[in-house]
Order: C-alpha cells, then structure tokens, then sequence
C-alpha cells in the first residue's frame, strides 16, 4: 500500500487523470454560446414580458375587475377603471411597473378571464426608466407582436387550461413510460 | 523609536474580508484579526441582503408570500417553496394530493443537485480548481432548462402551491429529466476525476475546519455541514414529508468532520438525489394535482370561477383576502433544503396572513459557527471554510 502511494505521488496519477479529462472535453461540442448572435428561445409558457390579451376580435378582454392588482406580491399593477357611455365600466388606465415585477405569474393565474398573460420575450432592457412602465397601449401591443396568431390561445390552453381541468383525473397526464437508453 | 518599531511589529493586523469579497459567496463581511497568517479571532457581521422577509410576510396572504421565499436561498427556490408550502399546509390541516406530492419531490431533489453543484463549483473556486467550476455550471444549465421547461422560470420559481402544485409536468419534461437522472452520475465522476485525489485539493481540505460531532450539535449545524462530522440527522429521514417516505434513500455521512467529508457527504447526496428522481419518475401516479378536499384554502379550478357563484366568491375571498377560515393556532414545520434544516414558525390568528412568521435557516446558524471554525487556522482556510458551511446570504440575512 505504501509503495503504490509513493509510486502514484511521483508519476502524478490523479493529476494526470484529470488532464486526460480536460483534453477529451476539447473535442467535444461547446455548451456555450455566442449570446447576442444566437438567441435562446425560451422555452413554451415562460415567464417574461407582459401583456394584455385580445380576443378574436381585438378587443381588450380585461374587465377591470383588480383580482391581478389584488394579488400582485410587489403591488406594480394599477387599474383605474371608469363609467361608459352606457353605464359599463371601462378599464381607463391599466399600468405595470415592470421593475418592480417579480414575474411570478399569480396575475396570469388570478384573472378570471385570461386576459393577462405573460410572453416569452426577455429582452427589453434599455437606457430609461419609463420604458418600462407599461400603459395600456403598450400592453396590448405586446400581445400583437409576441403572442400574435395561434400562440397566444395556446398559451392559456397549454398552460392554464391543465389548472382547470386538475381535479379530474386525466387520461393524457404524463407518467413514466419506459426507459430506452439509445434515446 | 526603536521601542514604537517594535510594538509596530508586533500588533496583530485587523482586516475586513468583504462584504464585497468573491470568496464571501454574497456580502458576508468578516472582521478578521491575524497574527501573520494565523486567525486569532474572527467576527462575521451579516444582514447587507435583509429585506425584512419576516415582517412583509404579515402583510401577505399566505399565497402572496410566496413568492419571498423564493428569494430565501436564491439557488434553490424550489426546495424553500415546498418547505413553506408544507408548513403552510400543516397549519391549515389540508394534504396535497399523491402526484403532486412526488412531482414536488423529483423538483426538491433537482435543486437539491443544483445547489450542490453550484456549492461545488464555486467551493472549487476558491481553492484553486478552475476547471471544476466550468463543468459543474454545464450541469447546472440543464437543471436549469428543466425547471424552465416545468414552470418558465429559471430561478425564481415559484412552483409548489399550498395544496398541490401549480401546473402538471409534461412527459417531455419527464423523459428529459429521466436522461439526466441517468446520466448525471458520469459527471459527477467527472467532478472527482479532478479533484476527488488531486493532492493540492486534499491538502486544502483534509483536517481543515474540523468539528466534532457533539460540537456541531452545539452549535446547532444541519444538513450536510452537520452529517460530514457523523451524525446522520436529515429531516427527510426522521420527519418525513412529501413523498419521501415512500422512496428509498441512504443518508451519507462522513467521519471527520472535516472539509473533505463534508465534500465526500455533498457528493454523496448527489447520487442519492438521483435516485431519488429516478424512483418518483417511475412511480408518478396519475390523479388531481391540487387537493380537491379543501376548497375554502385552495384557488377554484379556473373553468368554474366563471360558472359557479360559490367558486367565483372562494376566488376572489382567496386573493384578496387569503383563507379567511384559517384556524387559529402556531406550528413549527422544517424540511430539509440543500443547506440544512429550514425551519417555520408560523402563528396563525384566523385572519389571511400569518399573524408572525419566523425563519430558521440553516445559514445564519452555520454563520454563527465561522469563529469556531476559523479561529485559529491560516488566513487561506477561511475561504475554505466559508465554502464548506455552503452559505447563502439571501437566507441568512432573510
Ligand atoms: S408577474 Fe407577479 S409581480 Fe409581476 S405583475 Fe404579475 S403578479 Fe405582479
Ligand atoms: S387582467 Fe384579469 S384580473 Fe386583472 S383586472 Fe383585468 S380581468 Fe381582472
């Protein structure tokens, strides 16, 4: 035991070892990556920018009813609503202080409604601070340009329908099928 | 003039490591008074990241405060959600149900890797093994891209909810993880490869730091800080919560007490992670992920809240105002997060919010114990022992 002790101490075995290691990783594929050149799309249901949704139609379908300021942890949402022309409310003003956000989602997930969502775009940062102060418009153009066609619709059917339809059991839920190691 | 040279010479030099130090692992700051290398008293002054997580608590509903706790132990959010989730959920009496008790299980033990590989790289860091660090944050970015995958956050998760769980995983999601649970054991003998018998890691390590057994019950260590010194104390073992009493799991502890074996333990915890993963992915069961028996505490299903009156009252009661039928009472919950035992002290007076809650967590103890470790050693181990305590100031400042 001794011997080989002394024997791995003057042959450097374990360093060695290690080096044999970094080299064989330098023929391998790079994890990095060159980031403002090649973009990292988020994955489906992330949580990054806000905004307000539409419906078919394009109308806003916020009612104003405050559950998402409500429930706000950091208390960024501000909703101001009005009387219509025929006595409905109006949401007049709708406004998120993106910096103080904590994209937790709770608003996605206590709007009755769907109306608010939260799109996968990330990179918005900028050199002012009241380009983040999101109005309305501002809000409902970011449900044009990041949640346009199909995606926005699958993004409450993927992602907050499964909240509904939980307490039955489903047929399609994921479970473990199997292990194959070539895969 | 000689006399003043002299006493110049021989006063002990007072220095501040941090707050803004790379090796303080965040801002801790240390008041370190040496005799040439040698530490002859140490002083860590803590709360640069208190941001009174205990008192904005009282002025949350208890699902509004959840997402605080996320900010607890930055790198590993979910396991402080699921603690808090449990404790909240002991306290109301309610019972998650069996898929989203192992769903929060296979998440607790993802971050339980992902802490640790992140203690490992950084711990490795300091030392002196830079190639650790690189492979260890490869791993880190493929848990990473799994909780993304889960819930479309990174970090801040905010996942587990009190009752279940916030969304259902896929089986994308379930065969991704079930290639990483069988392939993270090769990277991890990857990791030892480098450092596992490299002499200048053992000559950091080995006999550094040491604390015995009874001391490191003394002073009130847990989690990994404490099995390296051979107490097989886990909260997962002895008070079980979630589904960890129906997986089967070794609790790895060392013998000396030392750096080195609390190294040895977290590597350990590793593979036994895994195993973990491994057994909740196969025995997932199908069924509810939110408890359906308790509907004054839980958030109605969304397709209701817009058809049935009682649930659209229960909606809006519940996020303004938190389970108004909460019963009156204390509780004291730990689970078991990467870092050790974190404990919740919750006093309930039937309103919403917790009328005080109370943290325990396991890095201001471990803090609390630097002096010990470090009195007395070279001014290079105190970075070591910095790192074995795998502290994160997030949670010890609260
Ligand atoms: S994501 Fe969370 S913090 Fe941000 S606006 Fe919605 S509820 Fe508020
Ligand atoms: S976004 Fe939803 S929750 Fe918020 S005010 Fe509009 S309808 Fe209500």
């Amino acid at each position: 035991m001794k011997a080989k002790d002394i024997i791995k101490r003057v042959l450097l075995l374990e360093i060695i070892q290690g080096m044999a290691l970094t080299l064989k990783t330098m023929f391998t594929k790079a994890v990095t990556r060159q980031y403002p050149e090649e973009p990292r799309a988020a994955m489906p249901g992330f949580r990054g920018l806000h905004a307000l949704s539409k419906d078919e139609e394009g109308v806003m379908k916020c009612v104003g009813c405050g559950l998402c300021a409500a429930v706000c942890p950091s208390q960024c949402i501000k909703i101001f609503t009005a009387q219509g022309l025929n006595h409905e409310k109006v949401v007049e003003r709708y406004e998120i202080d993106t910096l103080k956000c904590l994209f937790c989602a709770y608003c996605v997930e206590a709007c009755p409604y769907g109306a608010i969502a939260l799109t996968e775009h990330y990179e918005y940062s900028d050199y002012s601070k009241e380009s983040f102060y999101m109005d309305k418009d501002k809000l409902l153009e970011n449900w044009d340009k990041y949640m346009s066609g199909d995606k926005g619709n699958e993004y409450f059917k993927r992602f907050w329908k499964p909240m509904s339809i939980d307490f039955n059991t489903s047929e399609e839920q994921a479970v473990f099928k199997g292990w194959d190691n070539n895969k | 003039m000689t006399k003043t040279k002299d006493a110049l010479r021989q006063r002990e030099l007072t220095i501040n490591m941090g707050p803004q130090h790379p090796a303080t692992h965040g801002v801790l700051r240390l008041v370190l008074e040496i005799d040439g290398e040698t530490v002859i008293k140490c002083t860590p002054y803590v709360g640069y990241l208190h941001r009174g997580t205990e008192k904005l608590c009282e002025n949350r509903t208890y699902l509004s405060a959840m997402p605080l706790m996320d900010r607890l132990d930055y790198i590993s959010s979910m396991a402080n959600d699921v603690g808090y989730c449990v404790a909240v959920e002991r306290l109301l009496g309610i019972e998650p149900p069996e898929r989203a008790k192992f769903i929060r299980t296979m998440m607790c033990e993802m971050t339980r890797i992902s802490s640790h590989i992140l203690w490992l790289g950084t711990h490795a860091l300091d030392i002196g093994a830079m190639t650790v660090f690189l492979y260890s944050f490869r791993e880190r970015e493929w848990i990473m891209d799994l909780f993304e995958m889960v819930c479309g956050a990174r970090l801040t998760v905010s996942f587990p909810r009190i009752g279940g769980i916030r969304n259902d995983v896929s089986q994308e999601f379930l065969d991704s993880l079930y290639k990483f649970a069988e392939e993270f054991p090769s990277r991890i003998i990857e990791y030892e490869t480098l450092i596992d018998q490299n002499r200048i890691w053992l000559q950091r390590t080995k006999g550094i730091g040491v604390i015995s057994a009874e001391e490191a019950v003394n002073w009130g260590f847990t989690g990994p800080t404490l099995r390296g010194s051979g107490v097989d104390y886990d909260v997962r073992k002895y008070m079980p919560y979630d589904a960890y009493e129906q997986v089967d799991f070794d609790v790895p502890v060392g013998k000396e007490g030392d750096v080195y074996d609390r190294y040895r333990c977290r590597m350990e915890e590793m593979r036994q992670s895994v195993r973990i993963i491994k057994q909740c992915i196969e025995k997932l069961p199908k069924g509810p992920i939110m408890t359906p028996d308790a509907p004054k505490f839980t958030l109605p299903p969304k397709d209701k809240v817009l058809k049935d009156m009682e649930a659209m009252i229960h909606h809006f009661v519940m996020l303004t105002k938190g389970p108004l039928t909460a019963p009156v009472g204390e509780i004291y919950s730990s689970t078991e997060v990467p870092k050790g035992e974190l404990g919740f002290y919750i006093v309930s007076d039937g309103s919403g919010r917790p009328y005080r809650m109370r943290l325990r967590s396991p890095s201001f103890v471990h803090v609390s114990a630097l002096p010990r470790l470090c009195v007395g050693s070279l001014v290079a181990d105190v970075i070591a022992n910095i790192g074995t305590i795998d502290v994160v100031l997030g949670e010890c400042d609260r």
